[in-house]
């Protein structure tokens, strides 16, 4: 069951829990890392490892929400489920907003925080997948020269004109020429239609939220 | 009371007590310093007979020498020679070299008699020669200077002294060494002394003759008379057969036998009774005593003490006795005992005179003041008559007494003055229907009524109604056995209702019956209507104070009770694992484990359920001044403030109204506000207390400051956490209570550590309008 690379960190002031959280959850065959306080794991974690954080809520140096909002945007694989031993409403609600997976109040059943763990798992999962995709839709988009940038950033943004001709109007270049970069473009960016490239481009905008291009992008407008 | 007998009392008590306190310093000083000296008398008595040892060994030892020597001498044949005149001079050096020894010779198997020694009455020394010339006796006496030079001689035809049956000789014989004889008395000086005698022999053994050394032992008697033993104390030597051979005395030592020879007296016969008695015993039973022996006997009517200790040694079997009268120590201070108790005597006698003296000269103007002033009490003199001769302190007494009663006179005149001018409104109502007497100006201002008016009324009639009820007035209002202090709501003439604080006295005469009471009124309404604004402030502060600590409690416990369950839980399901991976198939076990879990989730149920239930009343927002929330919560906190001595200044002016829970507010100020008074008021926290409470407004929140020149908070505790306390009763859930109420009103509350040396808490509130979130 045990997900090469993915992580449980639990942090936890209690030395009980310390003690038999990790413990059972081990013997599932997780992958379990433990820190006494908020400010143990922030010196500890590097920002890369993917995993989950079961973090408890109520700590003396540091409060549960206080590290999720000083973790902020460096744990992007890093779910957190929060586990409280006094649940109150106002607490779990800032802790969902500060973007946690889950609430558990102690005392918990492990088979509930095991089938949270694996749902936070799944969702890092996709993540990463999801990470991946974008890195390799980058990869074809770096592959593209100047010029044919140029091409492509005209027809993802007028998809309505994309004929040669049409864009060779806009370049100032012969559409021959334009045939010619949309056979390398497409055959660097493994699509085999425009369509495709234009889907392309727009998978890479909505998941990856990242410009499809660096400020090279279209020298005119 | 105090009775006449106090002077005879307290002087015999004094005696008494005196001659106690005498009389033991006297005995325990007795006690200790007799002991002290009879120990020192042993000591002496050890110290005397040691010293004896000594001089008797050293007196002794020369003289061993000495016949040792003329032993050897004549072993080696210088005296084998048959001429008389060369053993004569061979004894005669050896005699000169030791001045212990009184004579020395040398008798043989054939009788002859060799002996050379001092003869104090001519100061020279006498030969004594006894031969056989041709088979015939010849005994011829030569005196001879210290140069040997003879000065006279003589025959001594009868002379019939036969060396071979003296004991020396025999004893020698016998034994083949050299002997010490036992002390006894010479024939020829007729005083004590001991024989050394040593075997003159042959190469083959046998017998030559017997070489001899007379030593006097009447010089230790004289060392003995010399010594000094307290007065009477004495010291003698006894051999071991129990003859007395040294006695300083040296008379009493020697008795003569029937044939008319001399020998020593034995202890039991000796003439001295005292050391008959304390040594007699010891020699009687057959054997001296085998060591030093330290003991007390009495002999006639005294006390003695005696000591015993032998030479211990072989040859000088003797034991030295010596004894001393114990008084001869402590004589002394046993005359000074008596005399220190005649003293005590009469000291105790002194001091009881003098007590009783002194107690009657003090008691006799008390006692006439006590008469004068029973005389007084009972009206049958007036105080101003003159006071007898008595002491400062009854005079000073007395007038103040006369001054207080003219006080009284004056104070009765000008009290009608008082009450007409009185800024209270005072009446004075009769004591059984109420009605009203007399009234002052200010007690119609504050009914409304005139005093004519007031005059024909009674004093219920004032009051509502229903407070007090029924119509029997005065009786109703005053209980007759306390001073009366009561607010009542009254109606004034023109129907306003008021408050009034309403002291009354009631006023008897002599036998107790009430005459009338005396009303003094004072106008509350105002006061009145504030205080009841913040009675209610009080009452709503202890209702959510109440709440709010049961729901924090329950919060901290649910906080530490769920952790362990939650471990519970987690172990139970590693268990169940183990249980899984060990392939058992364990029902029972496995049902265990499962129960356990389930009791672990079911007992946070139970918690959750108790949070619940106990839920905090979130209350109503509503708007308003915090300047004036402080001002109110100050009231309620300000008697204990005064009580610690700690003033509390307030700086809100010109905040902005907020919005929030004020009730809420109100108990997190009042909190605050008491953590530091309690923490000025902890011993060790320094003087001039002060509390300061201050505001300012920044960014759409109201920041209210509190802070005080305490000793800060301990550093050692975590604020705002549950159950976190330094004072002795709390529960520590004050601060995080309070936290818990300024979060829940959308503010925030820290510690400001900063600059200041005291504590310095601060929360905020949102302000009133203002887009918080």
């Amino acid at each position: 069951m045990s997900e090469l690379g993915l992580t449980v960190f639990v942090v936890d002031d209690d030395p009980a829990m310390r003690n038999s959280l990790p413990r059972t959850l081990r013997m599932r065959g997780f992958e379990v890392e433990v820190f006494a306080s908020a400010p143990d794991f922030l010196a500890q974690y590097d920002g890369k490892r993917p995993g989950c954080l079961v973090l408890d809520l109520r700590m003396p140096e540091m409060s549960g929400l206080e590290l999720q909002q000083r973790l902020g945007d460096s744990a992007r694989f890093l779910a957190t489920i929060f586990i409280s031993g006094h649940g109150g409403v106002r607490e779990s609600v800032q802790a969902m907003k500060g973007g946690a997976m889950d609430f558990i109040e102690k005392p918990f059943r492990t088979s509930s925080l095991v089938e949270r763990i694996e749902a936070a798992f799944e969702q890092v999962r996709s993540q990463l997948e999801l990470q991946r995709k974008c890195a390799d839709i980058r990869m074809r988009f770096d592959r593209l020269t100047a010029r044919e940038a140029e091409i492509v950033a005209r027809i993802v943004a007028c998809p309505a004109e994309i004929s040669s001709k049409e864009i060779g109007r806009h370049l100032g270049i012969s559409p021959r020429t334009i045939d010619h970069h949309r056979a390398r473009i497409l055959e660097k960016l493994e699509v085999r239609s425009t369509a495709e490239l234009v889907g392309l481009a727009v998978r890479m905008h909505r998941d990856c939220a990242e410009p499809l291009f660096d400020p090279v992008s279209p020298p005119e407008d | 009371m105090v009775k006449r007998s106090l002077g005879p009392l307290l002087a015999l008590g004094f005696a008494g007590i005196q001659f106690l306190a005498v009389m033991l310093v006297v005995f325990s000083s007795y006690l200790s310093s007799e002991a002290a000296l009879i120990g020192h008398a042993r000591e002496i008595l050890r110290d005397v007979a040691t010293n004896t040892i000594e001089h008797s060994r050293g007196f002794l030892s020369p003289a061993r020498g000495a016949a040792v020597l003329a032993a050897r001498l004549a072993q080696s044949d210088v005296v084998a020679s048959d001429d008389p005149t060369e053993l004569e001079k061979l004894l005669f050096q050896q005699l000169q070299l030791v001045p212990q020894v009184s004579g020395i010779f040398f008798g043989t198997e054939q009788g002859e008699f060799y002996y050379v020694m001092r003869d104090e009455k001519t100061g020279l020394t006498r030969s004594k020669l006894v031969t056989f010339p041709e088979g015939e006796r010849r005994t011829e006496l030569i005196w001879r200077e210290t140069n040997f030079e003879i000065t006279s001689r003589e025959m001594d035809p009868q002379d019939r002294y036969d060396p071979r049956i003296r004991p020396w000789y025999t004893q020698t014989q016998a034994e083949m060494r050299s002997v010490w004889t036992d002390p006894y008395i010479f024939f020829t000086s007729q005083r004590p002394g001991i024989t050394l005698a040593a075997p003159v022999s042959r190469p083959d053994g046998s017998l030559v003759g017997v070489m001899g050394v007379d030593i006097e032992i009447s010089s230790i008697s004289d060392f003995l008379s010399r010594l000094k033993i307290g007065k009477r104390g004495q010291a003698l030597i006894i051999n071991e057969n129990g003859d007395v051979i040294a006695h300083p005395d040296k008379t009493l030592i020697k008795t003569g036998n029937a044939d008319g020879t001399y020998r020593f007296v034995t202890i039991g016969e000796l003439d001295d009774p005292i050391a008959r008695a304390a040594f007699g015993p010891l020699f009687a039973e057959g054997s001296m005593p085998g060591r030093a022996t330290k003991q007390d006997f009495f002999y006639g009517d005294e006390t003695y003490v005696s000591q015993v200790m032998p030479v211990g040694s072989d040859i000088l079997p003797w034991t030295i006795a010596v004894y001393a009268p114990k008084s001869d120590f402590t004589a002394e201070i046993e005359r000074n005992r008596a005399v220190n108790i005649w003293i005590a005597a009469a000291l105790a006698i002194a001091t009881g005179l003098v007590g009783l003296l002194l107690a009657n000269l003090v008691y006799r103007p008390v006692r006439a003041f006590a008469v004068r002033s029973a005389l007084v009490a009972q009206g049958e003199l007036d105080p101003s008559e003159p006071l007898p001769s008595t002491y400062g302190e009854l005079e000073r007494a007395n007038d103040t007494l006369v001054q207080e009663i003219a006080e009284r006179r004056k104070v009765e005149h000008e009290y009608g003055q008082t009450f007409e001018m009185a800024v209270r409104g005072m009446a004075q109502i009769t004591a059984d229907d109420g009605r009203f007497l007399r009234v002052n100006r200010e007690f119609c201002e504050l009914t409304g009524y005139s005093a004519s008016e007031l005059l024909e009324m009674r004093a219920t009639d004032l009051t509502l109604r229903s407070d007090p009820p029924g119509p029997t007035g005065a009786r109703e209002l005053i209980n007759f056995d306390l001073p009366l202090n009561k607010e009542l709501q009254c109606r004034r003439k023109d129907g306003e209702l008021v408050w009034l604080q309403i002291n009354g006295i009631v006023v008897r005469d002599q036998s107790g019956t009430p005459l009338h009471v005396v009303l003094s009124v004072e106008d509350m309404t105002r006061a009145h209507d504030q205080e009841q604004q913040i009675q209610t402030l009080n009452r709503e502060l202890a209702h959510l104070a109440r709440t709010t600590t049961m729901s924090q409690l329950a919060a901290g416990l649910a906080h530490e009770l769920n952790q362990p369950l939650a471990s519970i839980a987690q172990n139970v399901d590693s268990a169940m694992l183990t249980v899984d991976q060990m392939g058992t198939d364990n029902k029972d076990l496995q049902l265990i484990l499962s129960e356990i879990e389930e009791q672990a989730l079911r007992a946070g149920e139970i918690i959750r359920a108790l949070r619940g239930f106990i839920g905090r009343d979130e209350g109503g927002q509503s708007v308003f001044d915090v300047a004036v929330l402080v001002e109110q919560s100050w009231r309620l906190v300000n008697a204990e403030a005064m009580e610690h001595g700690t003033r509390i200044e307030t700086g809100l002016d010109g905040l902005p109204l907020v919005e929030a829970n004020r009730v809420q507010i109100a108990q997190v100020i009042v909190n605050l506000l008491r953590n530091s008074i309690e923490a000025m008021a902890a011993p060790g926290s320094k003087g001039g207390q002060l509390i300061r409470v201050s505001g300012a407004c920044t960014d759409g929140m109201v920041t209210v400051t509190v802070e005080d020149s305490g000793p800060g908070p301990d550093p050692k505790i975590r604020l705002f956490s549950d159950f976190e306390t330094t004072k002795p009763a709390g529960m520590g859930l004050g601060l995080s209570i309070s936290r818990s109420l300024v979060e829940a009103n959308g503010g925030k509350i820290w510690h400001d550590d900063v600059c200041t040396s005291g504590a310095r808490f601060c929360f905020t509130l949102p302000v009133y309008g203002a887009d918080g979130e």
